[in-house]
């Protein structure tokens, strides 16, 4: 029997720096081996999704071979992009009888090449020479079906790779001319379609846009009343004016009459089309104050909330909602009493703090917390003033337990905004009123959670409204 | 009810091998019969002083055993043994232990020692033994020395065993307290003393409260260091041992205290013996390995809200802390190169330089340079060894723009010295040195490249002659053509190596041949050497890789022809297999990668296939983990061609599947089965009842490594994946296991972070077999088997979306789910769908992630989702 292990103490070995090839190597072939392991079954996954077969109910194995085909696919796709653009080649050259047929067949060969998967081949069609011809398709005088084409082969390309994007640079021009009311509507909604991937690609590409006046024409196709061509225009143009730089947003809010057509539209539009057009909104609340103030102005925040109440599939809207409302209630104090004054929407956002999805709420608690304050005014004391009527106003309309609930959340952030509004209800209620609604709500019990707590801010505010609202002397007066 | 046991614990210590033989089957005997009167038997006999110092310390040991196991399951079983034990006999074994604690005999004081805290391990957790804390403290100042010091050793071993959050604040207090007194130099007996630091060591843990507060921290931080001067060697080299702990585990509190641990470890580097000099080396290397977290962690995320701040300590210490270390440099034992387990003062000082060296980056450069310069030329071997390990060490860390034109300058100097150099050690060293040259400034990514047209055959050829020199050499200069390999991964269609290719092989495989290639490991270098060779290769050398497959093959045949082997030779077999099957694995991957290298491959692939099946003959109990790994790279190459060995080589795999004591054979399976499936596709089908057993089974017990489960999820993935609609007989089976572990692995509010790791890869097996189900069904006339299971999906996916701690991986695989349930259920999900957080803010979110990858699944499950809901 072995005699007693010597317990050694523990002995602090380390690897050392200079050692030997061998263990380590083999240990990482054996991950290399495991990692391209991964792979495969995630390309396998891939191609299962992509492939769609039309009628269920084919014998089992029509899928199989189909997906195995994705992975050879990707060379025969390529040959045949090449091929395409080769034809469109030969096609704009020939000046002959039939010729724009030949040029528009080409194009819609080339059109379904590059939309025929999920990863179509867009980099073996640039190489092979494709965008000097598609401009040269887009030149002005050109038939509806050649434009439409040539304008659907650059959508497909521009929601690409960036670098791939990149390459419409050239196409820029055109596009944008097309968008012009000389232009039929599927040709301009195309055109749109594909500045708008150019858009959503980044900043600099936006500039881009933006310097080629794109913005107009676009904000333009936004004015009628209904139609895929209206919201396509909206989506691109959420897409345009992102930001960071605020002044595409601020242009935006100037041209004529697309405040009336945004207001228009989230009144009377369908689903599909107000979504986009609140996302408009969004950013526009986001980054331009004039913009803010106008849309504050044209009562939009009633209009977003009216659509909240009474949307069939409300989840649809709510997230951009809240947004626009937060942004709105961040601003000045005069758009806090405008959204205070609205009748429609203090109801609202109550309901929506006590049933709303988290992130939702958190929107709702930051806009009701943000209409309670204003900045501080000269004397730069560092604390945010009250704006007293509105808190007390909300209080009274049962506010405080939805705070309350934040303050519960694991969500530090929420629990912060939930611990602050506290602070101004313990601060702010007259006659001492605060203390006794937080006891009253649990909120004592809500802020003891931090005692504790991992998060040195939140557990200094907690304990420090404990200490000096419910310290020794709470309760002796009563 | 005790027994008398004297006699056979002696016996069981006895030379005569028979005697001792039938001593311990005796014992055995009795504690399977009757356990409780065994363990007080026991329990007796070591509390009783007119019993021998022998008897009574294997007593101690078999009741220590009796309570506790390596083995995650017989640990469980031995404590619930021990839980279920009448309580009378367990508090007269109690006290009997408590009684040998103040025992005249050491052995006897140490192991009961040892067994109370073992029993404290497994009582306190259950709130049981409550009084023992305040009965071992009560009373402690007036215990005689040898009684104090075993009170203080029995602490120190209950904080190993318990964890913090068994011992309340009030009683941590207490024991910190008496450690604490026990280690100050007013402590007269230096036992006592020494037994109080080692407590210490392993009460830090517990002193979380005490080390926030700065006056209990300023004290506990004084007696260390106070200890840390003793004029005893073992209190020396505990009180190092404590700052090194302190280190890791408090480093945000050291900045008062970072003057005084300088003087000390310097002054202890310098001057004291090896094993306390050795610790004080490991402070600043614990030290180094916090700050590099730290920082790398900072540099990961720009928020800048990690919970440690950077004290930059090293920076700080730098100009002071380097010399030290170079001089340790210089303290090299005559053959640690050939000892693979050597460590030493100078090893220990350039591991710490190369840690100084990634903490800080390029201020090191000038501090270490001039130390090159002046000793990298003298006679003495020592010096010129200490420079060149200088220089290699601190090639990480500083940037390519400091040392490129550094190692430009040194890359001739050292290859002249890899050659022609006296010394063995300085050889080396240097081949090392070039070895990291090549790691860290060679690659693809570099601006000014090492590797030139104009030197690359010189360097080469110096490698390869350096491969016939003594086998730690030649293991350096493989390992360095390893790296010289790997920086040409990506190089494009032509590589620089292309020239040399063969000859490099040719080369490798003469080492593989050497006789002394047992030595130092040198064979795994060469063979590993080779497979990173062939795997960077390119195109152009395709038809010499092919050609190295029936040289390969051969080798293995070799192996196998030997008849009856001694275990010793059986182990080195077993040794080769795994570098041969090694090598085959790198080259059927390498080759089964394109179609036209594939196709000259796959002439061999009934023969290897063969040699495969041969070498998990040899083995009768578990199969071959590297022999394994190649099938599955087999499998992908052959495609549904496989089928035809399944018949031989399944019960191979079902061998691996039920290997739960090595877990990674187990894994490695898991992993080929996955590998399988896509190759046979629905032709696997014949073996799936089989396998699904055994992976359920797998999945149910506790005896398998956790790290296997999520593995085994994946494949379950796999498996659907392959035969689609048919894994309809195994849904009943596999749903509500993924349904449960999906529950549990949903949240993990107060986990720590690898707790939190390992829930993410549990939720990404779940997640990818979910993800295999739903598109094996997809299309199919039995997709409506699965709409019950729909709501626990997406309630799964709202719940980790929620919880907000998903990583990337994870969340790419949960928006691809989303999608595949509306790609797969149609219209009946759609409202579903709708209806769910995931489906609008999760998707949202992974829209707009700047992860490719996510951004990518998450719009074609938007795309999904939309003809869903269309439909």
């Amino acid at each position: 029997m072995s005699t007693m292990a010597e317990d050694g103490f523990a002995s602090h070995k380390r690897d050392p720096v200079k050692s030997s090839v061998g263990g380590v190597a083999s240990q990482k072939r054996r991950q290399h081996a495991v990692a391209v392991r991964k792979e495969r079954r995630e390309s396998l996954v891939r191609a299962k999704r992509l492939c769609r077969v039309g009628s269920s109910g084919d014998d089992a194995d029509t899928p199989l071979n189909n997906a195995m085909m994705v992975d050879e696919e990707e060379s025969v796709l390529d040959a045949q992009a090449a091929a395409a653009v080769e034809e469109l080649k030969s096609a704009v050259a020939n000046q002959g009888k039939g010729a724009m047929q030949k040029v528009v067949g080409a194009l819609r060969e080339l059109r379904r090449v590059l939309s025929r998967t999920e990863f179509p081949p867009i980099e073996a069609a640039l190489e092979a020479g494709a965008m000097p011809l598609l401009v040269h398709c887009l030149a002005f005088g050109s038939p509806d079906e050649q434009l439409l084409e040539a304008a659907w082969c650059l959508t497909n390309i521009a929601a690409g790779k960036p670098e791939e994007t990149k390459a419409l640079v050239p196409a820029l021009p055109l596009l944008i001319a097309h968008l012009g009311e000389k232009s039929s509507s599927p040709v301009a909604e195309q055109c749109a379609w594909a500045l708008g991937n150019v858009a959503g690609e980044g900043e600099e590409l936006r500039n881009v846009l933006l310097s080629q006046g794109v913005l107009l024409p676009l904000a333009r196709m936004m004015l009628p009343s209904k139609g895929s061509t209206v919201r396509t225009a909206a989506w691109a143009l959420s897409n345009l004016i992102k930001g960071p730089d605020p002044k595409a947003a601020t242009n935006l809010i100037r041209v004529d009459g697309i405040l009336d057509a945004i207001t228009r539209h989230l009144r009377k539009a369908d689903e599909e089309l107000a979504t986009e057009v609140a996302w408009i909104t969004v950013y526009l609340s986001a980054l331009s104050n004039l913009a803010t103030a106008m849309l504050v102005k044209s009562n939009v925040h009633e209009l977003l909330l009216h659509r909240l109440a009474t949307s069939t599939s409300l989840q649809l809207l709510i997230p951009e909602a809240a947004w626009v409302l937060s942004n709105v209630a961040a601003g000045s104090v005069e758009h806090k009493q405008l959204i205070y004054k609205s009748e429609a929407v203090i109801p609202l956002l109550l309901h929506l703090l006590s049933t709303a999805a988290f992130d939702v709420r958190k929107e709702v608690a930051y806009t009701i917390g943000n209409l309670c304050v204003a900045a501080a005014s000269e004397q730069d004391s560092g604390r945010l003033s009250l704006i007293l009527d509105h808190l007390v106003f909300l209080v009274e309309k049962g506010c405080l337990p939805g705070f309350i609930d934040l303050i519960r959340s694991a969500d530090t952030e929420a629990a912060k905004l939930g611990l602050q509004f506290m602070e101004m209800v313990l601060r702010g209620m007259p006659n001492g009123e605060g203390p006794k609604l937080v006891e009253r709500e649990d909120g004592i019990e809500a802020m003891e959670r931090f005692q504790f707590h991992e998060n040195e801010d939140l557990r200094n505010m907690a304990n420090g409204l404990v200490d000096r609202y419910f310290g020794e002397d709470y309760g002796l007066d009563r | 009810m005790a027994m008398e046991v004297t006699q056979l614990l002696l016996n069981a210590q006895s030379i005569d091998g028979s005697v001792r033989k039938q001593a311990e089957d005796s014992l055995k005997q009795f504690q399977e019969q009757n356990l409780p009167a065994f363990l007080f038997s026991l329990s007796g006999e070591l509390a009783n002083e007119d019993k021998p110092a022998d008897s009574r310390k294997l007593a101690g040991l078999i009741l220590k055993n009796a309570l506790d196991a390596k083995e995650q399951h017989r640990k469980f079983e031995l404590v619930q043994r021990w839980l279920m034990l009448d309580a009378t006999v367990k508090s007269q074994i109690k006290s009997c232990l408590l009684k040998t604690l103040s025992s005249p005999v050491p052995d006897a004081r140490s192991t009961a020692a040892q067994v109370v805290a073992k029993v404290a391990g497994i009582e306190l957790p259950q709130k049981q033994w409550p009084e023992l804390i305040g009965s071992l403290l009560s009373n402690v100042h007036q215990l005689p020395p040898h009684v104090k010091q075993a009170t203080l050793e029995t602490l120190g071993y209950l904080c190993e065993e318990v964890s913090p959050d068994a011992v309340d604040q009030d009683n941590v207090n207490k024991i910190l307290t008496v450690v604490v007194q026990g280690m100050s130099s007013s402590e007269g007996n230096n036992d006592v003393r020494l037994a109080a630091i080692r407590a210490l060591y392993n009460a830090l843990g517990f002193a979380q409260a005490n080390f926030s507060n700065d006056m209990e921290r300023d004290y506990i931080m004084r007696v260390v260091c106070e200890a840390a001067l003793s004029k005893e060697e073992k209190i020396r080299l505990a009180a190092f041992e404590c700052l090194v702990s302190i280190a890791s585990m408090y480093y945000e509190k050291l900045t008062p205290y970072m003057n005084d641990i300088f003087t000390i470890t310097a002054k202890a580097v310098r001057e004291d013996v090896e094993s306390v000099a050795l610790q004080a080396i490991e402070f600043w290397s614990s030290i180094c390995d916090e700050e590099i977290d730290i920082l790398e962690e900072y540099a990961g995320e720009f928020t800048g809200d990690s919970d440690v701040q950077c004290s930059y300590f090293v920076k700080q210490a730098l100009n002071a802390l380097v010399p030290i270390l170079l001089e340790t440099l210089l303290k090299q034992e005559e053959d640690q190169d050939q000892d693979e387990g050597a460590w030493n003062i100078a090893m220990a000082g350039g591991t710490c330089l190369g840690l100084v060296a990634r903490t800080v980056g390029d201020d090191i450069v000038p501090l270490v340079m001039p130390f090159i310069e002046e000793n990298i030329t003298k006679p003495d071997w020592r010096q010129r060894e200490a420079a060149t390990y200088a220089f290699g060490s601190i090639l990480e860390g500083p940037s390519p723009d400091k040392l490129t034109p550094i190692v430009n300058v040194a890359l001739n100097f050292m290859l002249s010295a890899l050659t022609k150099d006296p010394n063995t050690h300085v050889k080396d060293t240097t081949a090392w040195t070039l070895g990291r040259i090549f790691e860290f400034l060679h690659g693809s990514t570099m601006d000014a490249p090492i590797i030139t047209p104009a030197n690359c055959q010189q360097i080469i050829t110096v490698l390869l002659q350096s491969m016939t020199d003594v086998p730690n050499v030649a293991g350096k200069a493989c390992g360095a053509l390893y790296f010289l390999a790997q920086g040409y991964e990506d190089v494009g269609p032509s590589s620089p190596l292309t020239p040399y290719f063969q000859e490099i092989v040719q080369a490798l495989l003469t080492v593989t041949h050497r006789e002394d290639a047992g030595e130092g490991r040198l064979r795994t270098a060469a063979y590993e050497t080779l497979n990173e060779v062939v795997r960077c290769s390119t195109e152009e050398t395709a038809t010499l890789v092919l050609q190295l497959v029936p040289v390969i093959m051969l080798e293995l045949h070799n192996t196998l022809e030997g008849q009856k082997l001694s275990s010793d030779e059986r182990e080195k077999q077993g040794e080769l297999h795994g570098l041969l099957c090694g090598c085959l694995q790198v080259i059927i991957q390498k080759l089964g990668a394109s179609d036209q290298t594939k196709y000259g491959f796959m002439q061999f692939a009934d023969q290897i296939m063969g040699l495969f099946l041969r070498v998990f003959a040899c083995k009768s109990a578990t199969v071959h983990e590297e022999a394994m790994l190649a099938i599955g790279s087999l499998a992908y190459a052959c495609g549904p061609e496989f089928a035809k060995y399944m018949p031989e080589f399944y019960k191979y795999l079902e061998m691996g599947l039920q290997n739960f004591e090595e877990y990674q054979v187990c894994s490695v399976t898991v992993g080929v089965v996955g590998d399988i499936c896509r190759a046979l596709e629905n032709k696997v089908l014949p073996y799936c009842d089989g396998i699904m057993t055994q992976l359920l089974k797998d999945l149910s017990s506790n005896q398998l490594h956790r790290s296997v489960k999520p593995p085994i999820f994946s494949c379950l993935g796999d498996i659907a994946l392959a035969i689609g609609q048919d894994f309809e007989k195994y849904l009943m089976y596999a749903m509500p296991m993924l349904q449960s572990a999906a529950e549990l692995s949903a949240h993990t509010a107060g986990a720590d972070d690898e707790m939190i790791e390992y829930t993410n890869s549990l939720r990404n097996g779940i997640l990818e077999a979910y993800s295999g189900i739903l598109q094996g069904f997809k299309n199919s006339t039995k997709t409506q088997l699965l709409i019950p299971y729909a709501p626990h999906i997406l309630q799964f996916l709202d719940s980790i979306y929620v919880e907000k701690d998903m990583d990337d991986l994870v969340m790419r695989t949960a928006i691809g789910v989303l999608g595949d349930l509306a790609d797969t259920l149609g219209s009946n999900a759609g409202t579903m769908i709708q209806n769910s957080v995931s489906s609008r803010d999760f998707l949202n979110e992974c829209l707009s992630s700047e992860d490719g990858s996510i951004k990518e699944s998450a719009e074609w499950t938007k795309l999904a989702i939309t003809r869903a809901i269309s439909a």
